[in-house]
């Protein structure tokens, strides 16, 4: 039985996870938060994508430090270094992709939990970044290929992405969604060896889907509770 | 080749012109530098190119500071950018745009709206009716290129400080820049032109100038350009604009002919010769 953790709101240092980082580099991260135009940004956020590409916690919330931080120096000085920076590190790692995830699956699934999350929280005038909605697919799209779906965690990173961004993806472009969808079905009915937690992760966010997005409460209590014999 | 790659063309020769050996000219004014961060002191190009950048060379020679404010350099000559990062700027322009165009419309909605009732209520029959609704500049391209040709204007240590120094309603008119307005109907010479004299008028607050911006005015005046800056500039705004708009298209019709042989002669001097006062 699995249970996904709801995402915390409120803004205590513990929540944009820096924990993880020595404390030299916490000061800074705190500093570009504070005041970004004192601290070498393009090397910030090179800080963030590589220790989101190492630590799973911290790949998962990464987007809400890259949000302040990215307010902070629009609002500070009107620049965008940080976020332009962010952007091509993406943008180069995205085209390197095929070789992460055949190196390392554990840095391929980061990258994809980064960008779903960067997608998140960095909004343009409250819209979604339209140059991310064709890589984000891509990424769903190749974690739903049989070769991924034989891996528990890939199959898990694909759900948690949907569960986090699957509305507001469907919303921007419901044709690749669909497409992903084909996927889903397929791989839940013809793949076969199939671990029994991968084929349950796909039932539910078939029905996830299906249900607008929303499991009703008789599935949430079949997947999320103990069902006692 | 696109308008935009046009645009950067002109601004490059532009700045290629004034030039000395190996310094560009008025790179200490730029508010950023290659990098897109911000330049806090005045400090040489060498120093610079300690800091930050050091891998990239140009290959053709060309400063750092050379390279736009907002790139982070040397962009590829196709029209849409490949990266991420100018791709999502891109976008938010051309939201902002869109954004401005309501609220302009709005406003002369309102405006328009004043008007007819003052008319109706004083019984004058003006002539001119305030057409303003329908003359916005609405196309795309145009307006993303102006808004780009603004924030390269605005993006300026003068125009921070000019804001700073000068509040908006403190503003005098044929005095004080006014930013051009990206919404009227221009034709793409006039608009050009409004563009590089409102530029030439804001380098009045470049640090480090001491003398202010009488020195430069002085120099204008004696150019005998006064009536080209006054009609160019002197937008008027919405609350007076019942006979003005008028009288300024045929100011600007009459310019325009003499545009073909005299204007750019003229605008170039005006460069050339406030080139000491920005040394």
């Amino acid at each position: 039985v699995f249970r996904l953790l709801p995402p915390r709101m409120d803004n205590s240092a513990e929540d944009y996870r820096i924990q993880s980082f020595d404390l030299d580099t916490q000061v800074l991260l705190k500093t570009a938060l504070k005041d970004p135009s004192s601290v070498n940004l393009e090397k910030v956020s090179n800080i963030i994508m590589d220790q989101s590409l190492k630590d799973q916690v911290f790949s998962k919330e990464a987007g809400r430090i890259c949000y302040t931080i990215v307010q902070a120096e629009a609002k500070q000085s009107n620049g965008n270094v940080f976020r332009r920076n962010l952007l091509n590190r993406l943008q180069q790692e995205f085209k390197d992709r095929e070789e992460t995830r055949s190196r390392s699956l554990q840095e391929w699934v980061c990258y994809v939990t980064f960008i779903c999350n960067i997608f998140d929280y960095l909004k343009v005038n409250n819209m979604p970044m339209v140059a991310l909605v064709h890589p984000v697919f891509d990424c769903l799209m190749r974690l739903a290929q049989p070769d991924a779906l034989m891996n528990e965690e890939e199959v898990d990173c694909l759900v948690l992405q949907l569960h986090r961004i699957g509305e507001q993806l469907e919303k921007v472009n419901s044709q690749r969604m669909d497409e992903l969808f084909f996927l889903l079905r397929d791989g839940f009915l013809l793949q076969e060896g199939l671990t029994s937690m991968a084929r349950l992760l796909l039932l539910e966010i078939l029905e996830f889907r299906a249900g607008g997005w929303l499991l009703s409460s008789t599935a949430h209590k079949y997947y999320y509770s103990e069902i006692s014999d | 080749m696109s308008d935009w790659t046009r645009d950067r063309r002109r601004d490059a020769s532009t700045e290629r012109e004034y030039r000395t050996s190996g310094h560009a000219r008025w790179s200490h004014c730029r508010k950023r530098g290659i990098d897109g961060s911000l330049r806090a002191n005045r400090e040489t190009d060498g120093e610079t190119e300690k800091r930050g950048h050091t891998d990239r060379s140009h290959p053709d020679n060309r400063q750092d500071s050379f390279t736009t404010p907002e790139s982070a350099g040397p962009m590829s000559r196709c029209g849409r950018q490949a990266d991420w990062g100018s791709q999502v700027e891109d976008d938010e322009m051309r939201r902002d745009v869109h954004r401005d165009m309501q609220r302009y419309r709005r406003r002369i909605l309102g405006a328009e709206v004043t008007q007819r009732e003052r008319k109706t209520s004083s019984g004058s029959s003006g002539s001119c009716d305030s057409k303003e609704g329908e003359n916005i500049e609405t196309d795309e391209t145009v307006l993303l290129r102006r808004q780009k040709q603004i924030n390269y204007g605005k993006n300026t240590l003068a125009y921070d400080r000019y804001i700073k120094e000068v509040p908006k309603h403190m503003r005098q008119p044929g005095i004080h820049p006014k930013t051009p307005n990206k919404f009227r109907k221009y034709s793409r010479r006039s608009w050009d032109q409004q563009i590089k004299l409102w530029k030439v008028k804001l380098h009045a607050w470049d640090p480090p100038a001491e003398e202010g911006p009488d020195k430069v005015l002085d120099n204008i005046d004696e150019l005998d350009l006064d009536d080209v800056m006054d009609i160019e500039l002197d937008f008027p705004t919405l609350s007076e604009s019942q006979n003005a708009p008028a009288s300024l298209s045929t100011h600007s019709l009459s310019l325009e002919a003499e545009d073909c042989s005299g204007t750019p002669v003229k605008v170039q001097k005006t460069e050339t010769t406030t080139e000491p006062d920005m040394a």
